[in-house]
């Protein structure tokens, strides 16, 4: 029920989110032609490109038949066509996504995981000097923007002491197969993860330690006490449980803000993901491109958010109830 | 068995429990009584070292100390030697894990089984509780306030503790689960020791065999259930008995006084205690065992006071006897109802007992004295009359009949009898305005004229108050006000109330306890709600029998 309801919700939403793909150029004055394109790839493109890219848009044609253009390519997967990289959009986008999910993915469970076991020891231990100096030191560190974090790592680590590369993801030509690629691409991916954990780290530290602390005075960790459950026990079965909603709803809110902050941190270090390939994108007004990113960003988004939604119901009993019981009313 | 001695809980600097001492045999409940605030929550808390309060004194498990036991020792005993059962509300148990989950984490933190040994005896446990399979799967949100209250006694019964704690088990429940909660404790706690804190008297009388008042952080009474409940000793236990709405206790609820003093010296109760005196004020009363029976209490005055005793009172007119060996124990701040039809006696009685007639045997003692001169004597027992407008002179003003006893008595100056006139007029809910203060008996309503009797009545602050048929004459309307009056002077001042009537409807709305005499003899006496729903005497039966009901049933 409550799977079907989900499905409905999120498939709405990636119609209208795509169908604006197609809305938005034909609403700009002038030309949509122009508003898909930009004036630059215009002067940079033959007749025959032209007459090619307006036939297969079907741009002469009435709106509705180029809506279903429109919806046909997105289907077969053709999101147009990057002349700045001479290739199609997809498969430039895929060449540079796994690179992301790497940084990004990795950055999001390494901090969420780190962030989560923090917050609990230092909520639980309020007032400790554990607690006040993490508080302390982490609240300071999430003040800071991860580029700029990324900056002092990058000026630290790779140029006075070079222990890092100064960018990109693997070493070019370095011809490593086998266990030395792998480790050449930890070694590349070290600091701009470090700089993306560090920031995203505070924001789930402060958040675990904030829902834990409220946590603290709840009857059923005292319930707990009174059968004589341990310390750690308390911390983790009891108060850490009752603090993962809260967390996994953020974690997914913060998704969208590790996306950007990834741009930022790719631009930085040079590292070849999406944030770089948006950067190349903008300044190359390579809108086509532009508006591929974009659409996999909101895809992202959107997954991500379907996930933490279709968490709910294991995390907490209480939310499949109140789900059931609306459905049931409809 | 559990043996607290001369237990303090400190929270900061305020002493939230002062020198507890209890004692819980095996096979035993004690019930601990008291209002909110007075400390019960944290008594119960602090047995289990759960409380976060500095404790000292003693609490002794079958000899083993747990005041000073570290945090790791004392939890291998909780939960397996000493179980709590916490007050349910909010969310006692866990909201995102099962009900099941929840009791067998209680056997896998004290005991190497396996996860599926663990939940087979949390199942049984549960269905032993009344909890059958289907509900064990389901979160606590799902389960009604009754079996949650279940799940939480499983949880605490799952390793068979020795003693079991349990705080407030039957808040919030409806009656019917209240009833069955406390069905399943008698049984299930009858081979432990276990110590129920509730403020839930009912509750306390139906599964208890021992109760302790607990005020303010003190014992103030402590004694077998039955007892204690039957014959109160303490003023606050009676006052709390009072307050309490209970099927066998037909009086009108009844507040207690003022409101509880933090950290007042000598005994905590005595602001809001009307028989104080000026000991009370400065030590605290010991909790004194009051011999074989059992019973305890702290109170400088040995407890509820009989202000008036008397024995084998005998009167006769021309060797008629009209009253014949007639016993009567008046106590502080009671109403006792004495009842009979006309001629059986009562008017003879309160007359005798004023000293109005001449008793030709017996005995009658004020709070243990005998022979008080007759002046001292009416400084401590007054009468109002049956008809105000005969008692009341009618040469008299309003002002001049309040003020008579304070001028015969000679009583301060003549400012101070005015203030003291116009005060206790005020305390009776009448004008004192020149214009009511000036009129004469026949310029004002029955119901007025027997407001400034008992205001009379008043005036010299008497601790007894013979009531002879006072609302008699009066409408209902009229009579509701004056009763009304009675009793809240009787909350405020302790005031004792021999309220004769042969209104047995009325007497059972305002008294205590109940006499009926018959031919100047007491049939039957005992606590009103007893009399009155099983009368053991026939002529008792017959006078309710007569009585005509408005509702017809």
């Amino acid at each position: 029920m409550r799977i079907r309801r989900l499905t409905v919700d999120y498939g709405t939403a990636l119609l209208i989110l795509c169908s604006l793909g197609f809305i938005l150029p034909r609403l700009l004055p002038g030309d949509p032609f122009l508003a898909i394109y930009g004036e630059e790839a215009l002067l940079n493109m033959t007749p025959e490109t032209k007459a090619a890219i307006i036939s297969s848009l079907s741009l002469d044609k009435p709106l509705g038949e180029q809506f279903a253009a429109y919806w046909l390519a997105l289907l077969r997967g053709d999101l147009g066509w990057s002349y700045f990289f001479q290739a199609p959009v997809l498969s430039v986008i895929g060449a540079f996504l796994p690179w992301s999910l790497l940084l990004s993915g990795s950055a999001l469970v390494l901090s969420t995981l780190a962030g989560f076991i923090a917050g609990v020891e230092s909520g639980a231990r309020r007032g400790s000097r554990f607690d006040n100096f993490s508080f302390t030191g982490l609240m300071a560190l999430g003040g800071i923007p991860d580029f700029f974090i990324g900056a002092l790592l990058l000026l630290a680590f790779a140029v006075h002491w070079p222990l890092f590369p100064l960018g990109g993801a693997v070493t070019a030509y370095g011809g490593k197969s086998g266990w030395a690629l792998g480790a050449d691409v930890l070694r590349h991916l070290a600091l701009p993860l470090a700089s993306l954990f560090a920031v995203r780290l505070a924001s789930v530290y402060l958040l675990t330690r904030a829902t834990v602390v409220g946590l603290l005075g709840s009857p059923f960790i005292r319930t707990a006490r009174a059968k004589g459950c341990s310390a750690a026990a308390i911390r983790y079965r009891h108060i850490g449980r009752a603090a993962l909603l809260p967390i996994a709803t953020t974690a997914g809110l913060h998704l969208a803000h590790l996306f950007a902050g990834v741009l930022m941190v790719e631009i930085l270090f040079g590292y070849p993901g999406m944030g770089a390939l948006f950067g190349k994108a903008l300044s190359a007004r390579d809108y086509p491109l532009l508006q591929g990113i974009l659409l996999v960003g909101t895809l992202t988004v959107l997954a991500t958010n379907f996930l933490v939604d279709s968490l709910y119901p294991i995390l907490d009993a209480r939310v499949r109830k109140t789900c059931t019981s609306a459905t049931k009313q409809q | 068995m559990l043996q607290i001695d001369k237990l303090s809980v400190l929270f900061g600097r305020q002493a939230v429990l002062k020198d507890i001492s209890l004692q819980v045999r095996p096979g035993e409940t004690l019930a601990v009584i008291g209002e909110s605030g007075a400390g019960k929550t944290t008594l119960a808390l602090s047995v289990l070292g759960l409380a976060s309060g500095a404790r000292t004194g003693s609490i002794l498990l079958d000899g083993r100390e747990l005041v000073g036991r570290g945090e790791e020792d004392l939890r291998t005993l909780r939960g397996r030697e000493l179980a709590i059962v916490l007050q349910s509300g909010g969310e006692v148990l866990h909201p995102l894990v099962t009900i099941l989950d929840q009791v067998a984490e209680a056997v896998t933190v004290h005991f190497p089984v396996s996860r599926d040994a663990a939940r087979a005896k949390a199942g049984r446990m549960l269905a032993d509780m009344g909890l059958r399979a289907g509900r064990q799967n389901e979160y606590p949100h799902r389960l009604s306030g009754g079996e949650r209250q279940r799940a939480l006694l499983a949880m605490a019964l799952v390793n068979n503790p020795r003693l079991v704690v349990l705080d407030e088990p039957t808040a919030a429940l409806d009656p019917r689960s209240k009833a069955e909660i406390c069905a399943l404790l008698k049984t299930r706690l009858a081979d432990k020791a276990a110590l129920l804190i509730t403020h839930d008297l009912g509750a306390a009388a139906a599964v208890a065999d021992r109760v302790a008042v607990l005020y303010a952080g003190r014992i103030l009474e402590s004694g077998p259930c039955r007892d204690v409940f039957a014959a109160p000793r303490h003023p606050y236990t009676r006052a709390l008995l009072r307050a309490y709405p209970d099927m066998g206790n037909p009086k009108d609820l009844q507040r207690i006084p003022g409101r509880t003093v933090r950290n007042a010296p000598g005994c905590p109760f005595h602001p809001r205690c009307t028989q104080k005196t000026a000991v009370c004020a400065e030590r605290v009363p010991e909790l004194k065992p009051g011999g074989a029976d059992g019973r305890a209490v702290a109170c400088h005055r040995g407890g509820i006071i009989p202000c008036l005793e008397v024995t084998g009172l005998g009167k006769s007119f021309d060797s008629t006897p009209v009253l014949t060996d007639i016993d009567i124990t008046l106590y502080e701040g009671e109403t006792l109802a004495l009842v009979g039809e006309s001629g059986s006696g009562k008017t003879t009685l309160a007359r005798t007992l004023m000293g109005l007639l001449p008793a030709d045997a017996g005995q009658v003692v004020l709070e243990g004295n005998t022979g008080i001169p007759r002046k001292q004597f009416y400084e401590y027992i007054q009468m109002v009359f049956q008809n105000p407008g005969e008692m009341l002179s009618h040469r008299l003003t309003v002002r001049e009949i309040v003020r008579e006893p304070l001028d015969v008595h000679g009583r301060g100056s003549a400012a101070e009898r005015e203030a003291l006139v116009l005060k206790t007029l005020a305390e009776v809910e009448l004008p004192a305005d020149e214009d009511f203060l000036g009129r004469y008996p026949h310029q004002i309503s029955g119901g007025e004229a027997q407001r400034v009797a008992v205001a009379r009545s008043l005036v010299l602050a008497p601790k007894i108050i013979i009531a002879d048929e006072v609302t008699s004459a009066l409408d209902a309307g009229a009579q509701a006000s004056v009763v009304r009056l009675l009793l809240e002077l009787q909350e405020r001042r302790g005031l004792a109330l021999l309220f004769i009537t042969h209104d047995l409807a009325l007497a059972r709305k305002v008294s205590d306890r109940v006499i009926v005499l018959q031919q100047g003899r007491i049939v039957e006496s005992g606590p009103s709600g007893q009399v009155f729903a099983a009368p053991r005497h026939a002529y008792t039966r017959a006078l309710l029998d007569a009585i005509p009901r408005v509702y017809g049933y």
